[in-house]
Formats: C-alpha cells, sequence, structure tokens
C-alpha cells in the first residue's frame, strides 16, 4: 500500500509539472527543453533556504516560485519577440547550464553528489491539494480572455497580431505561469524525496513531459493529465522493463504523431456537465459532444 | 590569447560546424529544429565504433562507414517520423515532436544495444602530435580541421553547383512552386537528411575521439544548437562562423575558468547576443511564416 501511494504522489507530482507544460505547449505552441532546469531551481532554492536558513516550508517555497519565475523572465525576454524555435533552443542551452552550475558550485549545492537531507514536508494531502488548484487554474486559464489569446496565436501569430493581440506578452505570461507551476512542482519533489541532485533534471525530463501532453491530446488538458498518470505511474510498475521503457515511449509517441495527431483525447475536455450527463444515461447521446465541443471555443 | 589556443579553438569549432551546418539543412527544408541530430551522431559513431573494432581498419574507413550510416540513418528517421508530416502539411509544433521522440528512440536503442557504458576508439595514429614552430598540434584536431573543411567546402559546391543541390534549395524556398517546376520535392527531402545525417556521422565520430564514446554523446549537440543560434538559424555560413567563434570562445574559457563553468558563459553569451543581435551574426532571420 505505502509503495502504491508513494508510485501516486510521483505521478501527481508530475500532474503538476504538466500542467505548466500544457500552458506553454497545448496552449500558446511554444516548447521548454529546460523546463526541468526550473524544477531544479524550484527544488535547490526552497531546500537551501529551509536547511540553510532555517525558513518556514510555505515562505520558502513562495521565494523559490518567485525566484524561478524572476530567472525566467530573464531567460524569455529575448526569446518571445522571436521565432517558436528560439525557445526551444535557448532554453536547451539553459538546462546545460543550470546542470552544470549546479555540479560546479560544490560548496553550496553539494554538487553531482547531490543537495540531501530536506526535511520531509510534502504529503499526500498537500499533493492532492496542489493538484486540484493547479488544474483548476489551468482549466479556467484556458476558457478565459488569455487563454482564448494563447490558442489564436498558437495556430497563427500573425493573424493573432493583426488582431490586436500582444503576442510577446502573452508568450511571456504563459512561459512564466508554466516556469512558476514547473518550480513548484520541484518544492514538492524535493520535499517529498528529501534529496535532489543535478543528473534528475536534463533535456530528457523536459522532453518526457512534452511527450506526455502529446501522447495525452495537445489540445485537451484532461487527456494529458490522464496520459501522466499513466505514462509515469506504469514504469514504476514495470520495474523489470526499465531499459525498454523510453523506447516504448518514443514508439508509441511516433505512431500517435503519425496517425492520431490529435492525441487519444483530441479536443475532449471532462468538465460538469459532462460528468452530470454520464451520470444520466438515456439522455440523448449527442448532448454530451455538445457540451465537449462547446466547452474548447 | 595564445596562438596555440586559438588553433585548438579552431579545430573544435570545425566540428561545432559540421554539427550546425547538419542541423540548418534540415532546418532549411523543413523549417524546424531537428532535436533528433543528436542521437543519429551517437548511433552512427557507435556503428562506426563496432566497424572499427571488428575490421581493425584506419581511420578514414570508420569516417566513411560512419558517415553512411549517418546518411541511411537519416532517410531512415525522415521516412519514420516526418514523411506523413510532410504529406499532411502540420503544423511545425508536430515536426518539434517527431524530432525529440526519434531522438529519445535512437538513444533508447543505442543504451540497449551498447549499456550505459563509455568506449574508447582504438587509436588511430602512433605519432600523436604535429608540431610548427611553437605551436603543437594533436594530430587528431589537425585531421578533425582539414576533413571538416574539406566535408564543408564540398558541400557548399554541390549545394550552388549541381542539378540536386539547385533542387535542394527549390525546394527550401518553396516546397510547392519547386514541385510545379517538376522537383520531386521528397526526393530532395531524403537527400537533404541523407546528407545532414552524413555529417551528423561525422562528427560523432570526431566527438567520440576527442572525449569517449557513450549513449548520451549526443547532448553536445547543443554546442552546434547554440552555434547556429549565434550564426542566425538557417544560414549555413552564419552557422560555420558562429561554430568557430563558439569554439575559439569556449577553449578561451576552458582555459581560463575551467571546463565545468564553460557551458554557463557559453548560454549567457547567446542570451546577450539574442538580446542585441537576435538575427544573427548572417542576419537572415527566419520569420515565423503564416
Amino acid at each position: 500500500m505505502e509503495a502504491y501511494l508513494s508510485v501516486l504522489t510521483f505521478a501527481l507530482i508530475s500532474v503538476v509539472s504538466v500542467c505548466g507544460i500544457y500552458v506553454l505547449t497545448g496552449l500558446t505552441g511554444m516548447f521548454s527543453l529546460g523546463q526541468a532546469a526550473f524544477m531544479a531551481i524550484g527544488a535547490y532554492i526552497s531546500g537551501m533556504l529551509v536547511v540553510r536558513l532555517n525558513m518556514p516550508f510555505a515562505l520558502a517555497a513562495i521565494i523559490a516560485v518567485a525566484g524561478s519565475m524572476l530567472i525566467g523572465f530573464i531567460v524569455g525576454l529575448p526569446t518571445v519577440r522571436l521565432r517558436r524555435d528560439y525557445i526551444s533552443l535557448v532554453t536547451l542551452g539553459f538546462g546545460e547550464a543550470i546542470t552544470a552550475l549546479l555540479n560546479q558550485s560544490v560548496q553550496v549545492t553539494g554538487g553531482a553528489m547531490g543537495f540531501s537531507g530536506i526535511p520531509q514536508k510534502t504529503n499526500f494531502t498537500l499533493v492532492v491539494v496542489s493538484v486540484i488548484v493547479s488544474v483548476a487554474l489551468v482549466g479556467f486559464l484556458k476558457v478565459s480572455k488569455y487563454g482564448r489569446q494563447c490558442i489564436a496565436l498558437k495556430s497563427d501569430e500573425l493573424a493573432a497580431k493583426a488582431m490586436g493581440i500582444n503576442v510577446p506578452r502573452m508568450k511571456m505570461i504563459a512561459f512564466l505561469i508554466s516556469v512558476g507551476m514547473t518550480a513548484y512542482s520541484g518544492v514538492l519533489y524535493a520535499f517529498y524525496t528529501t534529496y535532489v541532485d543535478p543528473s534528475m533534471f536534463g533535456w530528457r525530463k523536459s522532453a518526457e513531459w512534452v511527450i506526455m501532453v502529446f501522447f495525452g491530446g495537445v489540445n485537451s488538458l484532461t487527456g494529458s493529465i490522464v496520459a501522466t498518470l499513466i505514462l509515469s505511474a506504469l514504469p514504476e510498475m514495470l520495474r523489470f522493463a526499465s531499459e525498454y521503457r523510453m523506447f516504448f515511449y518514443s514508439v508509441l509517441v511516433l505512431l500517435i504523431i503519425n496517425f492520431k495527431p490529435s492525441g487519444l483525447f483530441g479536443e475532449f475536455e471532462l468538465s460538469p456537465s459532462h460528468i452530470s450527463k454520464l451520470f444520466k444515461r438515456g439522455h440523448k447521446n449527442g448532448a454530451v459532444n455538445v457540451a465537449a465541443s462547446g466547452k474548447d471555443q | 590569447m595564445s596562438p596555440q589556443i586559438i588553433v585548438n579553438g579552431i579545430a573544435l569549432g570545425s566540428v561545432y560546424a559540421l554539427i550546425a551546418v547538419g542541423f540548418a539543412l534540415i532546418f532549411n527544408i523543413l523549417k524546424f529544429s531537428n532535436f533528433a541530430h543528436g542521437s543519429l551522431m551517437t548511433a552512427s559513431a557507435f556503428i562506426g565504433y563496432i566497424f572499427a573494432i571488428k575490421t581493425k581498419l584506419g581511420l578514414f574507413p570508420v569516417i566513411i562507414v560512419s558517415m553512411l550510416a549517418g546518411g541511411l540513418l537519416g532517410v531512415l528517421g525522415e521516412f519514420l517520423a516526418f514523411r506523413r508530416l510532410v504529406n499532411r502539411k502540420a503544423s511545425s509544433i508536430y515536426y518539434f515532436v517527431s524530432s525529440i521522440t526519434l531522438g529519445s528512440l535512437y538513444e533508447a536503442v543505442v543504451t540497449i544495444a551498447a549499456g550505459p557504458n563509455f568506449y574508447n576508439y582504438p587509436r588511430f595514429f602512433h605519432k600523436l602530435v604535429i608540431s610548427i614552430g611553437s605551436i603543437v598540434i594533436s594530430r587528431s584536431d589537425a585531421i578533425m580541421f582539414v576533413t571538416s573543411w574539406i566535408v564543408l567546402g564540398l558541400l557548399v559546391l554541390m549545394l550552388s553547383k549541381t542539378r540536386v543541390g539547385r533542387g535542394i534549395r527549390a525546394v527550401s524556398f518553396d516546397a510547392d512552386t519547386a514541385s510545379m517546376m517538376g522537383i520531386n520535392v521528397v526526393r530532395h527531402i531524403q537527400l537533404a537528411f541523407f546528407l545532414s545525417g552524413a555529417l551528423g556521422g561525422l562528427s560523432g565520430v570526431f566527438l567520440g575521439i576527442n572525449y569517449t564514446l557513450y549513449p548520451q554523446l549526443g547532448n553536445l549537440v547543443t554546442k552546434g544548437f547554440i552555434a547556429s543560434v549565434i550564426g542566425g538559424l538557417g544560414s549555413m555560413s552564419g552557422a560555420v562562423i558562429g561554430a568557430v567563434l563558439l569554439g575559439v570562445i569556449e577553449t578561451l574559457l576552458i582555459n581560463f575558468i575551467g571546463s565545468g563553468y564553460a557551458p554557463v558563459f557559453t548560454f549567457l553569451i547567446m542570451l546577450v547576443f539574442l538580446l542585441v543581435h537576435p538575427q544573427g551574426i548572417a542576419g537572415s532571420n527566419v520569420q515565423e511564416k503564416a
């Protein structure tokens, strides 16, 4: 039971970061290959504040998220005005730089040996509450004015600009939201495992998150979350096949991109009206689809 | 700043140039950043390594085998990951995810086949260094430098003078119009992937000789990416200039502050470059097409 709970906790922490990735990739169409580095920043800053300065956990978490958003602002500043390829390339370089920095500053961070001795403050309740809050946040963002602006610029930046959307500003906002959420998941992670080391936060990790979002459906938050739960819990259950894990992931996602590009869930979103429809069988079947497609506009 | 450092930097930069040009070839023709390039480098370097161990031949046969392997892997990757996207005229984010996934696939196959171990290429030369006056050049650096520039020169000749080279440029410029002019677009895309893969194979072997061979060797592709950002995304000459510049800067940094912090500073240089001069050295800033 204990083991299952821990698998579930890790999967839920991933859901928090994937919610952030969804804002960036699903809504805005940008890719960050340094997102895991922001997770590392959140984890290290909060961990060090608590361990070295005896700061209360909540305050340390807030400072860590704010600090990583500040760094995200500096990284994002030159890229939001340019073609979207730049943000992937720049964040990739950023991830390498952060890993190098963490490995080098041995006195401060423990270097490649990792940073240990973080007290365990994250419990299952906190993780569940965090997941609910972040899913709700992203869900509301998606249907808000900002979310619709993001979706507009994702499909055509030029047309979005012509409609009066401030494209660089929207890209920056989306990037910062996603950085903040990823950093927060880093805080949760560090205070759950009580130990972090730089090798956990390479660009493979960021790529894995992007893959999860695409697996579930890049236009569907529900799909991304379900995909995250499946893809992050499954390998823990199948420990014996760990070598083949990435292989299966890759083949699966290549198949999805080539043959069902909208992902497992397409445009489907789970909404409250939807759930009540589901329980009232005997209703017109079409009503469900109408609710789903109406929700996405 | 001694001439020795500059020479070493240029030798390193010419390998980065191979990576950056291989990346730019694909960027030009399909307008996306090919993140599978790094793992392709690793995979073809491993094939070259196996060939070297099995046959005990010298460096040049190994290079040719690796280049061929890289080229074929490139064509295979195009077929597996991008052909359907081209046919569907998919938006660039799909290319992006497809290339990342393809990269993971190559890397996973290499890891399964080779394990997470480190390998060393057999020693190809007896005399390790060449000295000219006070400058000492290691034999592998010299060969790296000469081979890289010969290959890049041949590539430029091919792209500018031959029929297929003009075809590739036409498809890069506008695939629809090119196809109306009777150019077989798919064939030329395949050819571009072959060339890019061959360059990747060559740079993989050189990186393997310079460092060691391991499944994550492909992460060094970041250098090529940084070089093409500095040089201007999608520009060949810019990529080469950016790569040589990056090689020299990096060698200087390693010399003065140590290799550990070098990635941090190269990243900061890239960031400052983008803030001040975002179109890169070559000045051809590719805008998102509607």
